[in-house]
């Protein structure tokens, strides 16, 4: 059973963050990044609990190494033929593709003899199905198999601590030419296949050989103890079977003291990546390991640039999914991090900056596709604090300031330092492209986990010139609206048919009932100035509350006016107007009342219609007022004839 | 004595029909759907904690439910709850950022050592910005498919549907949120007969004796909508047919749950914000849910009085197997009538005419044409001390003006006994089914061990009552309650 989930944009290390993944053997296929790493898991009761252990392999494919999509589980440890039941040593596998095959190779616990075998399991496409063979490959004995597709032509399988022999053309068996040497183990005495590529180099405990060709190389890449854990070493040679000359580390040990590493190392799309793993998600336990990707780079003589492990990792990040600031590429002198939930450590991290100056970078942040947007930042802090995205620098163009409001005094103080908030604020510079990320801390301290970018709705844009046709319901979408009045309501069930009479009989402009307001007009209304706005409604119902937002310090508690010509090339009898609006509202056609909506409104489709009205030839002035104390203001508008059909032999000017 | 009879039965009758609501302490806002759990029902509110009852009628507080938020649902998959609820995200002065956790717990129970609630995953969230408040979710699990579904939301935008893994409670991946209807809160969604129902709640919320709150519906062929009101009108336009407003003195129903209790026999559960009997608080109201054309509507909780007990089989009465007793009238030769003589009306037959020609000890229960005499009319009152179910009080059904009793015997039949003694088999249990009609059920039967749940007072034939099993699909199962 095949089952696909994809797993949440990650960019950075561990790249996949809802279960373990160690010994990451990436492969390219079909011009995507498939991974097969093993499968540490928790031991279940019985099994040694300070011990690895692993029942299955799953396998997962990226295209652009951020996403990650997990096939499923391809090989389970209880239906290979040969593997012994439970023995949860399911060990790092490799998969290659020959001759119109998928072969995937994996070690484990044989149900007959000691120590380890290595088997094959075939498929016809790199996610499976994988049939299993039912006997493990005869001759090799050991843990770890790579196999190199070399430019000579030929298979070779290398395994354990760094043994090499040639594969049969079928893949499934080792070839017969092989050498083969007596090999001393205790007083015992056993036959090898093959050649042991690192005999003589540094080998202390090497395993997991990772082998490729480049340039007119063979590198041999492995993990050994070079003091007291592993680190990731390297050998070239002219020829796949050696003899190798060892040239150096490409990754030191883990500063943790996690005591594996175990790697793959391919080159996609012209990059090279190392793949690797750190108990990352296990900070007690370093037998439960994840993968981690970094990008690596030859020197002009062929040798290999150290790596160092880092938590951003590669891959580009889109600035619309979750961008997790813990997994920082820079961070300045005393930023912190620190697991959301130590019992649940898939939950992830966040990073705590001190102090004001304090900030943490994140790299390759693509903005591709953002234009109106806003941030919205989780964060939490113990006092009232701020903070900045920038560009490029802890000092680059500002792209958002968030303030972090825990603390509140007033009628209705509350607290919330030490809590998760959600922050969000306008985008006041958009980046073009793809940039660097600095979250600067303005003042006390504060802790971060994500960062993340929307592109805000569309609800209107400017009037166009051209007249305007009702939607195909027969809605009108074309307005001029005035910035709101401030009307302070706590509620709207105030909203009786008296006090909106009263609330929309006064005068609070000049020829507020009378004149035909201009776009860009201003109206003085006592303290208030106030500005008309001719606007393309891009939905059925105007969103008044949206219209606040973004030209009023004021969203709740208002009073708004709307004012829209209806040209009529012929005179239109018996239509009705109907009306939905939140909260309450009036309507005057030609200037005689035509409709009130009172009490505690929703905006619902024909709520409320005029009595018979005609329209007359020529212009036609539509006026009406919207009241809201809270809750979100619009309304929505037409005109209905005697047989409930939209009126739609109209035009719609603003002038 | 007659009319201070019927001065004190009038004083009874205003007493018992005091509460529209569940008795108790049912104070809650939001009520989840009603989940069953080892025999006792629990719901869950805004806030912390919940209700628990027994039976169904009288409600307490105690039940359990961490994390806080707003109107929660709790649905029964597998062996295991699955309770959602919406937590704001910390957005200081009204702010619309809202996040709908699940988690899973064995049990209900909160005395039970299984009863513990697994870690919360959040499946949806909003950011305060946009149209939507991540809260008030409601669950359902397609019965056709086996999917899971939420929707939520509330007057700060759209209601957005999303979908859940059953297995896991979490959020399928991939899976987009789809805005399925505007202006409304407390959202839950139900299948039946193959239409897809949103139940959204209207109205004026949190006003007390003022809230308009009101539960409305729209409904699609399809899970994702659109939802369709009656007139055609999409819930994304505001559109909503009415299932339950404010009457009989409770006002400000909101926070729809259905609960399936039997073929035919459906309640919806609900908060008033406002119970007019109970100080005007906020209390969890069950009513019968009615299907009318695959419409949902509330129906009315039932009322004491005094009626006739009519079968569905047949239109006759349900009455005592005495003699019918004619009444005198002055009658006149059509061809002799003097046009001018003054019309008298005729005087119903009195109690006091025919009593005395009944038998003193118990007397067979019959069906007959009904003619409106005393033999024929069933006082029906709550007996609240006997407890309840889901949708009512145990109900005692006496001849008016007399203690004669309807009682189940031994032999699984119907009779009447002279004195009501409060005893199981004369106490009924009456739920109205989604046609409209009812089945009237005694609480025990003599020689049946335990709460009779299966037999109904059922028409054997026209003119035959009898207990038998209950059967949506018969009209013997079913009488009307007529007040004429």
């Amino acid at each position: 059973m095949l089952l696909l989930s994809a797993i949440g944009a990650t960019a950075q290390n561990p790249i996949i963050r809802d279960q373990f993944t160690a010994d990451p053997t990436a492969r390219v296929f079909n011009n995507k990044v498939y991974l097969y790493p093993s499968h540490d898991i928790n031991p279940p009761v019985g099994q040694r609990q300070d011990w690895f252990c692993m029942e299955d392999y799953h396998v997962f494919s990226s295209e652009d190494l951020t996403e990650w999509t997990d096939h499923g589980m391809i090989v389970t440890q209880n239906k290979v033929p040969w593997v012994r039941p439970d023995s949860y040593s399911m060990w790092a596998p490799d998969c290659v593709y020959r001759n119109g095959k998928y072969y995937f190779y994996f070690p484990s616990a044989p149900a007959q003899g000691g120590g380890f075998a290595v088997g094959v399991a075939i498929a016809d496409n790199p996610e499976g199905p994988f049939i299993p063979e039912p006997e493990p490959i005869k001759g090799i004995n050991g843990i770890d198999p790579c196999v190199l597709l070399a430019s000579d032509g030929n298979a070779y399988i290398f395994w354990g601590a760094g043994r090499c022999a040639k594969l049969k053309d079928n893949m499934k068996e080792l070839a017969d030419d092989n050498p083969k040497e007596i090999v001393k183990w205790g007083n015992r005495e056993m036959e090898m296949v093959g050649v042991n590529c690192l005999k003589d180099l540094p080998n202390r405990q090497a395993e997991g050989p990772f082998a490729f060709e480049y340039n007119g190389n063979y590198y041999l890449t492995y993990p050994y103890v070079r003091e007291n854990t592993e680190v990731l070493a390297y050998a070239m040679s002219k020829n796949p079977m050696g003899p190798y000359e060892y040239k150096g580390l490409i990754m030191a040990e883990h500063a943790n003291g996690c005591w594996t590493n175990h790697h793959s190392i391919i080159n996609y799309k012209g990059q090279w990546y190392l793949f690797y793993h750190h108990n990352a998600y296990s900070p007690k336990d370093d037998k439960r390991r994840s993968a981690q990707i970094e990008k690596l780079y030859f020197n002009a003589d062929g040798t290999i640039q150290e790596v160092k492990p880092t938590l951003r990792g590669v891959g580009i990040s889109k600035a619309t999914k979750r961008i997790e600031f813990d997994r920082y590429s820079k961070a300045s002198k005393g930023v912190e991090i620190a697991y959301l939930d130590t019992l649940n450590t898939f939950e992830g991290w966040e990073a705590a900056l001190p102090s004001k100056g304090s900030w943490i970078s994140y790299n390759d942040v693509d903005f591709t596709g953002l234009d109106n947007s806003y941030m919205i930042a989780n964060v939490m802090a113990h006092e009232n604090t701020a903070f900045t995205i920038r560009e490029g620098s802890p000092k680059g163009k500002v792209i958002a300031q968030g303030k972090i409001v825990c603390k509140t005094e007033g009628a209705r103080p509350r607290d919330y330092s030490g809590r998760w908030m959600n922050v969000t604020a306008p985008v006041q510079y958009m980046p073009k492209g793809v940039v660097d990320l600095y979250f600067c801390c303005d003042g006390a301290a504060v802790h971060v986990d994500w960062v993340q970018f929307k592109n805000r709705e569309k609800y209107y844009s400017p009037a166009t010139a051209t007249a305007a046709k009702p939607d195909a319901d027969g809605f009108i979408r074309r307005w001029l609206v005035l910035e709101p009045i401030n009307k302070p309501n706590p509620t709207n069930t105030v909203f009786t048919d008296s006090y909106l009479r009263d609330a929309f009989g006064k005068e609070y402009f000049k020829g507020q009932f009378t004149t035909l307001p201009v776009d860009g007009q201003k109206v003085k209304v006592e303290k208030q100035t106030l500005k008309w706005h001719a606007l393309d409604s891009e939905k059925y119902n105007l969103k008044l509350f949206r219209f606040a937002e973004e030209k009023s310090e004021q969203v709740y508690g208002v009073l708004f006016w709307a004012v829209t010509i209806i040209d009529c090339e012929e005179e239109i009898k018996d239509v009705r107007l109907a009306v939905g609006s939140n909260s309450a509202s009036m309507w005057w056609l030609n200037g005689e009342e035509a409709l009130l909506l009172s009490g505690d409104r929703r905006m619902v489709k024909d709520d409320g219609m005029s009595p018979r009205l005609t329209l007359k030839k020529g212009r036609n002035i539509l006026r009406g007022a919207v009241i809201n104390g809270p809750g979100m203001s619009d309304f929505c508008v037409r005109f209905i004839d005697e047989k409930g059909q939209p009126v739609k032999n109209i035009s719609i000017n603003h002038k | 004595m007659k009319n201070l009879r019927n001065i004190l039965s009038a004083a009874t009758m205003l007493m018992a029909l005091s509460s529209q609501a569940q008795v108790g302490q049912p104070y809650i806002h939001d009520p989840s759907t009603l989940a069953e759990c080892d025999g006792k029902y629990y719901t869950f509110g805004t806030g912390s904690g919940g209700l628990i009852s027994e039976d169904g009628w009288s409600w307490k507080g105690g039940a359990v439910r961490p994390g806080g938020g707003a109107a929660p649902d709790v649905l029964k998959i597998g062996d295991r709850y699955l309770v959602i609820y919406g937590a704001t995200g910390g957005g200081l002065g009204g702010g619309h950022n809202g996040r709908i956790l699940t988690m899973w717990n064995e049990t209900l129970d909160p005395n039970s050592p299984k009863f513990k609630y697994t870690d919360a995953i959040e499946v949806a969230a909003s950011d305060g910005l946009e149209d939507n408040d991540a809260i008030d979710p409601g669950l359902l699990l397609d019965p056709t498919t086996g999917r899971l579904w939420a929707s939520y939301g509330t007057y700060f935008g759209n209601i957005r549907l999303i979908e859940l893994d059953p297995k896991t409670g979490k959020r399928v991946a991939g899976n987009e949120p789809l805005d399925i209807a505007i202006d409304c809160e407390a959202t839950d969604l139900i299948y039946r007969d193959g239409w897809y129902y949103l139940l959204g709640t209207h109205g004026t919320c949190c006003d007390g004796v003022n809230s308009t709150y009101n539960i409305v519906v729209g409904r699609s062929r399809q899970v994702t909508g659109p939802y369709i009101d009656n007139v055609g009108r999409d819930m994304f336009h505001g559109g909503g047919k009415m299932v339950i407003a404010a009457g009989d003195r409770v006002c400000g129903p909101g926070h729809f749950g259905r609960t399936v209790i039997d073929e035919g026999v459906e309640i919806m559960s609900c908060h008033y914000e406002a119970d007019f009997e109970q100080g005007g608080r906020s209390v969890l109201g069950i009513r019968p849910l009615l299907w009318k054309n695959d419409w949902p509507v509330a129906g009315d909780r039932f009322k004491e009085g005094t009626y006739e007990i009519e079968s569905e089989r047949r239109g006759y009465a349900l009455e005592l197997a005495v003699d019918f007793v004619r009444m005198k009238q002055e009658r006149q030769a059509w061809f002799r009538q003097e046009q001018n003589t003054p019309i008298k009306p005729v005087p119903n037959q009195t109690l006091e005419e025919v009593i005395d020609t009944w038998p003193k000890g118990d007397i067979p229960a019959r069906i007959g044409d009904y003619m409106f005499r005393p033999h024929q009319k069933w006082t029906i009152t709550a007996v609240p001390e006997a407890g309840g179910y889901l949708s009512n009080p145990y109900f005692k059904i006496v001849i008016e003006g007399t203690n004669r009793a309807l009682a189940a015997t031994d032999k699984t039949e119907v009779t009447t006994v002279p004195e009501f003694t409060g005893a199981d088999e004369q106490l009924w249990r009456i739920e109205q089914l989604t046609d409209g009609t009812f089945r009237i059920m005694p609480k025990a039967i003599p020689g049946r061990k335990g709460i009779n749940t299966k037999f109904v007072l059922y028409s054997a034939g026209d003119s035959t009552p009898t207990l038998a099993e209950y059967d949506f699909n018969s009209d013997n199962s079913k009488w009307n309650f007529r007040n004429h």
